[in-house]
């Protein structure tokens, strides 16, 4: 485990923009993030990571379990602070929950005593603006979403992709610049989750977000990503960031693309490379 | 309970029909073997001294000041248990030093007080609504104070990541979450409540359902006993219907399999 840890990785992402280019939203600068186990083991959950994400850039995270791709966006959304190393967004730099970030969770995380309509109004609500205009955004973000009949129904009276349709419309509320998404799809069929990835991409363009999207899922991330940040575990470092040069419009005939299934192929060795366990993935 | 639910009307069918073959077998039984209605009367002859004592009116008073003693001593019982189940729940100071006493105190058989209630309250109603007050008040503490704990950890990350105050939180997210275990809480309490009166009027009363049993038990009258008995059961299935009826209600997002409640 030590040797390991000792065992020093540049993570690639810090890649400076070109001269000319505008600065990055979000600067991820030398992260660390270390936890001390029931043992008192120190874990080092992430190491040295270092990541700039232009504005309007969507970025996927993919890595195994254990690859602390959840503990740097917690970090990202301030709800965990890093033992070391800065992380700013807009300039500024992220020490609590920001206004400008709409996380997306593993869980919809909707409220069950709570309809629809006023799940989606929550963050509105929080800062005390339950205003009429404030309504009509919820529903039209229902609207775009297809859930403009279920504005009145209760989350337990929805299908799991519908409950996760309308935590990104909760997301989007405050029309955040960033949106961050901790493996969203991760507890949905496959079926449903293809139908979710077409409707992200269909938001992304619409609203043009910023937006980090964990997964552990190389086809999703390959599919959504504009960039791909490959991490790997003990400790949690970023091993490459692989651009993804696949044209947009992407759709589900992109997963059937020979450029497509190289870049997996290519992610895949990266996972081989890092470990043993490839068969894992 | 091997019945299958997709026959659920049949269900209740069964359930009525299942009574009624009991209550056959008992007046069949206590006549073929010829058992003294000293030690079991038969169900003709209870309800025949049930009829006896409401016709006469002799059980109202004692119905009124049951009633009276179980609502008011559930009443001020739930009172107390949510409002100090709040403090241990929100204030830690609270929590670390006056919890564990609480818990202590909850050990203790509430029975073995009833005689030092009667001796500061006295006979009236007012020793027995304490008596019922002091055993409501701890299912409903419990369940108040693990109600607070059971706040869902994404939920609370949720509401955080949203920039919701303590305050919010509070309001929007740890007191409905707490309400299920709470309604967990009052439905014991309800059953509980009569319980407490009657306990209550066993130790010292003048007037009482529990007062009535010992006086007819007194007399040998052991039909008269099981007709008492009978209207402390419905007073109960009354309260705890009620608890039912306000849970559906109140947390309705609990469907009926998983409310952790008693069936």
């Amino acid at each position: 485990m030590t040797q390991l840890a000792a065992q020093f990785e540049t993570g690639e992402g810090a890649r400076l923009p070109a001269s000319g280019s505008p600065p990055p939203w979000i600067r991820i600068s030398g992260v660390e993030k270390r936890f001390s186990s029931r043992s008192g083991e120190i874990v080092n959950a992430l190491s040295n990571v270092n990541l700039y994400i232009q504005d309007g850039e969507f970025i996927s995270v993919v890595g195994p379990s254990g690859c602390g791709k959840t503990t740097l966006l917690r970090i990202l959304a301030g709800l965990e602070t890093a033992s070391s190393g800065t992380v700013h967004s807009g300039g500024e730099m992220v020490t609590r929950p920001r206004a400008d970030a709409g996380v997306v969770f593993q869980q919809a995380v909707l409220l069950p005593w709570n309809t629809v309509l006023d799940n989606v109004m929550l963050p509105a609500k929080l800062k005390g603006d339950a205003s009429a205009a404030r309504v009509a955004r919820a529903e039209r973000l229902l609207d775009f979403m297809g859930l403009k009949d279920f504005a009145r129904k209760y989350p337990f009276e929805l299908s799991g992709g519908m409950q996760q349709r309308v935590s990104i419309c909760r997301a989007l509320m405050r029309d955040p610049k960033v949106l961050l998404m901790d493996e969203p799809f991760g507890a949905l069929d496959a079926m449903t989750r293809e139908s979710m990835n077409m409707e992200l991409m269909r938001v992304w363009s619409e609203e043009r977000k910023t937006v980090v999207f964990i997964t552990h899922s190389i086809p999703e991330a390959v599919l959504l990503g504009d960039r791909v940040v490959v991490m790997s575990p003990r400790p949690g470092r970023i091993s490459e960031v692989v651009d993804i040069d696949i044209p947009r419009p992407r759709n589900l005939k992109t997963m059937g693309t020979p450029r497509f299934g190289e870049l997996c192929d290519h992610i895949r060795t990266i996972f081989g490379a890092a470990s043993q366990t490839v068969s894992s993935l | 309970m091997s019945r299958t639910k997709s026959i659920f009307e049949s269900h209740r069918l069964q359930s009525i029909l299942v009574a009624v073959v009991v209550i056959a077998v008992w007046q069949g039984a206590c006549k073929l073997f010829d058992i003294s209605s000293l030690v079991l009367p038969t169900p003709l002859a209870i309800a025949a001294r049930f009829y006896e004592l409401v016709a006469s009116g002799t059980i109202w008073p004692h119905l009124w000041a049951t009633t009276v003693e179980i609502v008011a001593g559930f009443v001020f019982g739930v009172v107390a248990g949510l409002a100090i189940g709040a403090m241990v729940s929100l204030i830690p100071v609270v929590e670390r030093l006056v919890y564990p006493y609480l818990v202590a105190l909850q050990t203790l058989p509430k029975v073995a007080i009833a005689p030092l209630f009667i001796i500061w309250f006295g006979y009236g109603l007012t020793s027995k609504i304490v008596i019922t007050a002091l055993v409501c008040f701890f299912p409903i503490l419990v369940s108040v104070v693990a109600g607070f704990h059971a706040t869902d950890r994404d939920e609370l990350d949720m509401m955080k990541a949203f920039g919701a105050t303590k305050w919010q939180t509070l309001v929007r997210l740890r007191i409905p979450s707490a309400l299920v275990l709470i309604f967990a809480g009052l439905e014991i309490a309800a059953v509980l409540a009569v319980f407490g009166a009657i306990v209550g009027e066993f130790v010292g009363a003048q007037v009482g359902l529990g007062y009535l049993i010992v006086a007819l038990n007194f007399s040998l009258d052991v039909p008269g006993v099981f007709a008492v008995l009978i209207v402390l059961s419905a007073i109960g299935l009354v309260m705890h219907g009620a608890m039912r009826y306000a849970a559906r209600r109140y947390i309705f997002w609990i469907r009926r399999n998983e409310a952790p409640v008693m069936a």
